[in-house]
């Protein structure tokens, strides 16, 4: 026997809630981007586990694949774009912490 | 390789440095790529390395780089840092150390969990045909709006990064002016 699926949602929930408290707790740009990174990991995990859970022998189910695909495609976008946010913001700023970014709120 | 891959992740959330946690990010995708690869989707293992820990990690590494964000994080003094950093490295020494031993135990007692199950390694090579005959019947449609989103993705980039540019000249202009 194999890995029981319990065990990889269960470290998808874990890894999700690491990414969670980075978003929240770190203030640099680029961690925020990465924790984001990280929930998306997280999300692709979920769809493995899916997948092989309604799985036969016969017929494997390949729908969570794909749409694991996808979102490593989304997730490759995501951060060009807020990359090159992020390279734009320091040039006009000369910094990328979120808390001196806060001009929209005043 | 669960236990690696949530390791990585505490030190991804927790590092100082920037590049200490894009670091540990990467070791946590390879962890993840090898539980797809134990699970049996060969195609998915592939694609998390290549995108993932080869395209997006060199991304952030180049911006950390070229933004020179390592050391403006930390804002103690210098002896502080050395300290701190003298204080550190026993830590990571014993949490590596740590890992390996556990991953040394996992193998010796669980050496059927490391195992790949043959019916499912089968499935996972001829399941590549399969995943490419859903990608273009099924979700063909989803296949031509990610080709758009990549291109109006390239296309902002390129905006962002020209306006930049262009804005920066003009300040430049401006101040020559002045």
């Amino acid at each position: 026997m194999t890995v029981p699926n319990e065990h990889i949602l269960f470290l998808a929930a874990i890894l999700f809630s690491i990414g969670v408290c980075g978003f929240f707790i770190r203030r640099n740009t680029i961690m925020v981007l990465l924790s984001v990174e990280l929930m998306l990991n997280a999300a692709n995990l979920t769809f493995i586990a899916g997948s092989r859970m309604h799985s036969t022998a016969a017929q494997a189910e390949l729908s969570g694949p794909i749409f694991a695909i996808f979102v490593i495609l989304v997730a490759a976008v995501e951060a060009g774009v807020g990359l090159a946010l992020v390279i734009a913001l320091f040039r006009r700023k000369q910094t990328v912490s979120l808390d001196q970014l806060n001009e929209l709120g005043d | 390789m669960s236990v690696g891959a949530i390791l990585c992740s505490l030190v991804v959330v927790s590092a100082r440095n920037p590049v200490v946690s894009v670091l540990s990010l990467l070791g946590s995708f390879v962890c993840l790529a090898v539980i797809y690869l134990l699970a049996g989707f060969q195609f998915m293992a592939a694609a998390q390395l290549l995108v993932y820990a080869g395209a997006i990690m060199v991304l952030f590494l180049f911006v950390i780089m070229l933004l020179n964000l390592g050391t403006s994080e930390e804002q103690n003094g210098p002896i502080d840092r050395t300290l701190l950093r003298a204080r550190r490295i026993p830590i990571v020494f014993a949490i590596g150390a740590a890992v390996f031993l556990l991953t040394l135990f996992g193998i010796e007692t669980q050496q059927t969990i490391m195992e790949v199950d043959p019916e499912l390694a089968e499935r996972g090579v001829s399941s590549m045909s399969g995943l490419a005959e859903l990608m273009f019947s099924t979700y063909l449609l989803p296949f031509e709006a990610a080709s758009v989103l990549l291109l109006s993705a390239t296309i902002a980039v390129i905006v962002l990064a020209k306006r930049g540019r262009t804005e920066l000249a003009t300040d430049a202009s401006a101040e020559v002016t002045q």
